[in-house]
C-alpha cells in the first residue's frame, strides 16, 4: 500500500511530460485489453457458427442424397421425397439454415451432370428456393443480385430470362457479367442477343468468359454475328471479331471488309486479324492500297496477315516499305521478302543494316 | 458384403461422395472413403482395393501423388480413374503419364463411371 503510495506521489511530481506518457499508456493498455477480449468472442463466435454449419450441412448432405436416390420410377416423388422436401421447406425460412441448404445443392450441382444434376434443379424448384433467388434481385445491393443471378445459373432457371434481362445495362460490371453469364450458359448463341442493346463495354476479361462457356456449350447452331459487326458499341464489334474467327464466318466478309474503315483503331486493327485469320484475299488489295495512311498498329497487323498470302507480286510494295522508320515494319518487311525470294534476301539483309547503322 | 470388390474414393466433395458411395454400394461395392491423399493412401495400404477413384485436386496430397505412390511405392496395377475438372487437360496427361487408367471429366454422370466402373472389374 504505501509503495503504491510512493508510486503515486513520485508520478504528481514528475514533469508533465512523463505524466501524459503514463496516462496515453493506461489508455492503450485498456483498448489493447479489450480488442483482445473481443478477438477471442469474436473467434469463438465464428467457431461456434462453423460447428453448427457443419453440422446442418452433415443433415442436409444425407437428405439430398437420400431424396435423390427415393424417387418412384414414374418420375413422380416418393412419400419419402416429399417428407424430405416437407422438412427442408421449414428450414429454409431461416436465412442462415437457408444459405446452408443452397450450398448444399450446389456443392453436388456443380460436380455432376446428367439425371441426378436435374432431379437437384426440380428440388431447387420444389423447395420454392427459386423465389428467394428472385427476391435477389429485386434487392438494392448489387452484390446481392450478382448472387440471384448465379444461383439461376446454376440451378438452370430458363423461365425467368426476362426478368434477368432487366439488368443488361446494369451500372455495375459484376451484375452485368452475371446476366451475360447466365444467358450464355442456358441459351447457348440464342442468349448473344443482349449484344443488340448493350450499351455499356463488354471488357477483355469477359469477352473470354464469354468465349470458354460458348465452346463448352458445344452448339452447332451458330448465331449470325453480321448485326453485331455493324454495332455502335466498339466491344461488342470486337467481340463479334473474336466469334469470327473462333467459328470461321466467312458469311460476314463484307461487313468485315467494311469494318478497316471504323472510326476506332483498335477495331481496325482487330478487324485485320480476323480478316488475316479467315484468309480473304480480298481485304489485302484494299490494305496495300492506302498502307501509308494507316497507323503503325493497322500496318504490323497488315504486314503479319501478308505473312501468310504473300505472292511475288508483292515484291514492289515490300521494297518500298524496306526502309520504314519502324523498326517492326521493318522487321516483317524483311522476313516477308525473305520467303518471296530466299536468293535475293542477303541483298535486301545488307541494305537492311545499312539502314539500321544510318 | 464379405467377397464384394472393395474400392477406395478420394474426393474432398463430401456431398459428391456420399452420392457416389450410395451409387455404387448399390451396384454391389464396398466403398472406402478417403477426404484426401493422404488418408487415400492410408486406406490402398491397409486394404488393397480392386480400384481407386480419385480426384485431382485435393488437399495435403494430390491425386498425382496418390498415383505415383501406388504405381512406385507400392507398386500395385490396381486399376487407377481419375477425376478432373474443366483446365486440367495438361494434369490429366501427366497422370496418365505416371499410370492412371481411365480418367472423367466433372461434372461427371454417376451412370457412366458406374459403367466405367463395371468394365474395369469384370
Amino acid at each position: 500500500m504505501n509503495e503504491n503510495v510512493y508510486i503515486l506521489e513520485n508520478l504528481k511530481q514528475s514533469s508533465p511530460i512523463i505524466q501524459l506518457a503514463w496516462c496515453l499508456s493506461g489508455i492503450f493498455f485498456v483498448i489493447i485489453t479489450m480488442l483482445i477480449m473481443y478477438l477471442k468472442y469474436l473467434r469463438n463466435h465464428l467457431r461456434e457458427n462453423e460447428k453448427i454449419e457443419t453440422k446442418y450441412q452433415e443433415e442436409y448432405e444425407t437428405h439430398l442424397i437420400t431424396y435423390l436416390y427415393a424417387g418412384n420410377d414414374d418420375d413422380t416423388l416418393s412419400l419419402e421425397q416429399q417428407s424430405i422436401i416437407n422438412e427442408l421447406k421449414t428450414c429454409i425460412v431461416d436465412p442462415f439454415k437457408r444459405k446452408i441448404v443452397v450450398s448444399t445443392l450446389l456443392k453436388l450441382r456443380n460436380e455432376i451432370s446428367g439425371e441426378i444434376a436435374e432431379s437437384i434443379d426440380k428440388l431447387y424448384i420444389e423447395l420454392g428456393l427459386l423465389s428467394y433467388s428472385l427476391a435477389k434481385l429485386r434487392n438494392k445491393k448489387w452484390d446481392i443480385i450478382a448472387i440471384g443471378i448465379r444461383e439461376l445459373t446454376q440451378f438452370k432457371v430458363k423461365g425467368v430470362h426476362k426478368v434477368v434481362m432487366n439488368n443488361i445495362n446494369h451500372p455495375k460490371k459484376e451484375v452485368r457479367k452475371e446476366m451475360q453469364l447466365y444467358l450464355i450458359h442456358l441459351f447457348s448463341f440464342k442468349g448473344l442477343n443482349f449484344l443488340n442493346v448493350l450499351e455499356t463495354s463488354l471488357s477483355e476479361w469477359d469477352q473470354i468468359q464469354l468465349l470458354e462457356v460458348l465452346q463448352v456449350a458445344n452448339n452447332t447452331e451458330i448465331a449470325d454475328i453480321r448485326p453485331w459487326l455493324k454495332s455502335s458499341n466498339d466491344s461488342v464489334v470486337i467481340f463479334s471479331l473474336k466469334l469470327a474467327k473462333v467459328y470461321n464466318q466467312f458469311e460476314a466478309k463484307e461487313e468485315l471488309i467494311e469494318l478497316l474503315d471504323s472510326k476506332s483503331e483498335n477495331v481496325r486493327v482487330n478487324t485485320i486479324a480476323a480478316l488475316s485469320h479467315l484468309n480473304i484475299i480480298e481485304a489485302k488489295n484494299i490494305l496495300k492500297t492506302n498502307f501509308a495512311e494507316r497507323s503503325h498498329e493497322e500496318q504490323i497487323a497488315f504486314l503479319k496477315m501478308m505473312e501468310n498470302v504473300y505472292e511475288s507480286s508483292d515484291k514492289a510494295f515490300l521494297l518500298e516499305h524496306m526502309q520504314h522508320k519502324n523498326f517492326e515494319i521493318k522487321l516483317l518487311v524483311m522476313e516477308i521478302l525473305k520467303n518471296i525470294n530466299f536468293e535475293e534476301y542477303p541483298f535486301y539483309e545488307s541494305e537492311f543494316q545499312k539502314s539500321l547503322i544510318a | 458384403m464379405g467377397n464384394s470388390k472393395k474400392i477406395v474414393l478420394a474426393e474432398d466433395n463430401s456431398v459428391l461422395s456420399l452420392l457416389l458411395k450410395f451409387r455404387l454400394e448399390k451396384e454391389g461395392y464396398e466403398l472406402l472413403i478417403a477426404i484426401d491423399g493422404k488418408q487415400a493412401i492410408e486406406l490402398i495400404e491397409e486394404h488393397k482395393p480392386e480400384l481407386i477413384l480419385t480426384d485431382i485436386m485435393m488437399p495435403f496430397v494430390s491425386g498425382l501423388e496418390v498415383i505415383s505412390h501406388v504405381r512406385n511405392k507400392l507398386n500395385l496395377q490396381t486399376p487407377i480413374i481419375v477425376f478432373s475438372s474443366a483446365g486440367q487437360e495438361e494434369i490429366v496427361l501427366k497422370a496418365f503419364d505416371l499410370g492412371a487408367t481411365d480418367f472423367m471429366s466433372k461434372p461427371l454422370s454417376p451412370h457412366e463411371l458406374v459403367i466405367r466402373v463395371k468394365r474395369l472389374l469384370i
